[in-house]
């Protein structure tokens, strides 16, 4: 590793957030990572992804415990300018009167002046960092103006501009195109190389293996974290989501019996849809499947 | 007939009401493109009526009217907050019953001690009788108004685009909050003598919303905004000579007038040009060039 990369570092320390309903939100949550790292937080809607993001940006107080990054407390990590944030689209107000341009010279602002006035080095790294993502040829654009996938690149633009040497990206991949997608994953593996943290909040689990090195499964506290090929087990997944998450048990289906056709699956975070090799629906028990449909049609005889 | 256009102007009180009227237009209008994008305009209002009980008291103590009205206005501000954060009402609610409350005992303040306070002349308006003394105040909370926007702007528009972001960067969000609310207090208060606490609201939101419909860009929404403030209360002003009607009614028609007119004929925004838009994407014929 560089030298670089030994010095960034995030340590999450026995952090307790609670709201000021008295629901906890994350109880004694610990996990560390270090630089040239690309970790997925992982977990179900309501496990307290968003808020340990929250205590990460300093947003929120911890009731308990401490967040520091590269050793300094949140406070003092924002200021040095080192937290970059990439939002949800759901929460960006997209019919805002601001240009691609406008958003990304805001990554800009800690290092401008009290007017926040832009100097040509601000303009610079703009540049460079919206040709770097592919975007310089609609910086005049409002953000409106651009689909899923180009205004994920602009605020993954903003986010290099601002030089931050921790990234969060909430959701990245919702609503964006397979190509972004790619180009995404691409950029946050340069940024890997250069010493980066990248702390990416995901429920696309099938993308997590493919381009996380890290990953901290989330339940109302840090159920594990570490190195994907060790926490990133099937029990630790079941762990974490539950019977949340439905798996498709392919030995069970008639899928298995191969005779060259393709099955198609699709799916999103929740039930996969499977078509069989004949193009009809596939259920995940098959045996149950054909029990249930012969009592129904048993039960519409005796009326 | 030049002559009788230029009557109202060879009276003292007009050209002081015109001149007053163009300034408090102006600044308001500015800081309304940041009331209407961060969706404070409930609160413009709540503000505008929660001045009313400090105005009554400044009078009977023979303070400066501004400093009482500000007095309450973040007051109450603070009290929506407050009320906010420890229960478990909407912010629409909150809003409604604290101002309500501040205005009522306004209202009731007032009448205990009528001769001293018109009342008339602070839910209404009275920009013509204005004094000297009020003059200089509106016109220090203006220069300072427009001192604070002109330096800070940027953060505002980061505040009210994207907090998380502003506090990411190691901005103040807090001071942001309460700079702008006390903005808001400051204007709410100097509008009251123009257009009245029943129109204050109207002078921080419609210039905003209006320009809003016709522009995607900041820059040029602030100056279509204050282009409309400043002219739309001159006019308003100057016209009001002649109707013998209210100051206030006359400007924030005016205001209103313009808006519906954005709202008809605005090239992107507006009723006619989305409905064109709708039925060519619909005939497949020039279709919209973006992906959304």
């Amino acid at each position: 590793m560089n030298p670089v990369s030994t010095e960034m570092s995030v340590r999450v320390t026995d952090v307790t957030v609670s709201y000021p309903n008295g629901n906890v939100a994350l109880r004694a949550a610990s996990f560390a990572l270090e630089g040239g790292t690309i970790c997925a937080l992982v977990g179900v809607n309501g496990s307290g992804k968003s808020t340990l993001f929250k205590a990460i940006m300093g947003l929120l107080k911890p009731a308990a415990g401490t967040v520091t990054i590269a050793g300094r407390p949140v406070k003092a990590a924002l200021k040095a300018n080192l937290v970059a944030y990439v939002p949800q689209s759901e929460e960006v107000d997209w019919s805002f009167p601001v240009s691609v341009w406008d958003v990304v010279l805001m990554g800009r602002y800690g290092y401008m002046n009290f007017m926040r006035t832009p100097r040509a080095e601000d303009r610079r790294i703009a540049e460079e960092s919206l040709a770097r993502v592919g975007m310089l040829e609609f910086r005049e654009r409002q953000i409106g103006e651009l689909s899923g996938g180009q205004r994920k690149r602009v605020f993954l633009a903003r986010a290099l501009a601002q030089c931050g040497r921790v990234i969060l990206l909430d959701e990245p991949f919702t609503g964006v195109d397979v190509n972004t997608e790619t180009a995404i994953i691409a950029l946050l593996r340069e940024l890997r190389a250069t010493g980066h943290i990248i702390l990416v909040s995901t429920h696309n689990l099938g993308s997590v293996p493919e381009f996380c090195d890290h990953v901290v499964l989330i339940n109302r506290t840090v159920l594990a974290a570490g190195p994907i090929a060790e926490v990133f087990t099937e029990e630790n997944l079941q762990r974490t989501f539950g019977g949340v998450l439905r798996h498709f048990r392919f030995d069970e289906s008639t899928v298995q019996n191969h005779d060259g056709r393709a099955v198609t699956l699709l799916t999103d975070d929740e039930r996969p849809l499977v078509f069989g090799k004949g193009g009809h629906v596939e259920y995940s028990k098959r045996a149950e499947h054909t029990e249930i449909l012969k009592k129904r049609t048993e039960s519409e005889g005796d009326d | 007939m030049i002559e009788t256009l230029l009557t109202p102007l060879q009276y003292d009180y007009m050209l002081k009401a015109i001149f007053v009227s163009g300034v408090i237009g102006g600044v308001c209008a500015f800081l309304s493109c940041f009331i209407t994008l961060k969706g404070w305009s409930l609160m413009g209002d709540a503000l505008s009526h929660s001045v009313v009980p400090g105005v009554a008291v400044a009078f009977y103590a023979g303070w400066p009217f501004a400093a009482g009205a500000f007095v309450t206005g973040l007051l109450a501000a603070v009290g929506m907050g407050f009320v906010k954060a420890n229960t478990r009402l909407r912010e629409d609610a909150v809003i409604g019953v604290v101002f309500t409350a501040f205005f009522a005992l306004g209202l009731l303040l007032i009448s205990l001690y009528p001769s001293q306070v018109d009342l008339r002349s602070i839910v209404f308006g009275n920009i013509l009788g204005i004094s000297n003394a009020d003059i200089v105040q509106v016109l220090i909370i203006s220069g300072g108004t427009l001192v604070v926007l002109g330096f800070k702007w940027r953060d505002l528009l980061l505040f009210c685009f994207d907090p998380n972001q502003a506090r990411a960067l190691g901005l103040n969000t807090t001071v942001l909050h309460f700079t702008l609310l006390t903005l808001l207090s400051a204007t709410a208060v100097a509008a009251l003598q123009t257009v009245g606490a029943c129109l204050v609201v109207a002078m921080l939101v419609t210039p905003g919303a209006t320009a809003y419909l016709l522009t995607d860009r900041f820059g040029k929404m602030i100056g279509i905004a204050t282009s409309m403030g400043v002219g739309t209360s001159i006019v308003g002003a100057y016209a009001s000579y002649f109707f013998d009607g209210s100051t206030g009614g006359c400007i924030v028609t005016l205001q209103s007038a313009l808006f519906v007119a954005a709202l008809v004929f605005a090239p992107k925004h507006g009723l006619i040009g989305q409905r064109a838009r709708r039925r060519a994407a619909a005939s497949g014929v020039g279709a919209t060039e973006v992906a959304t």
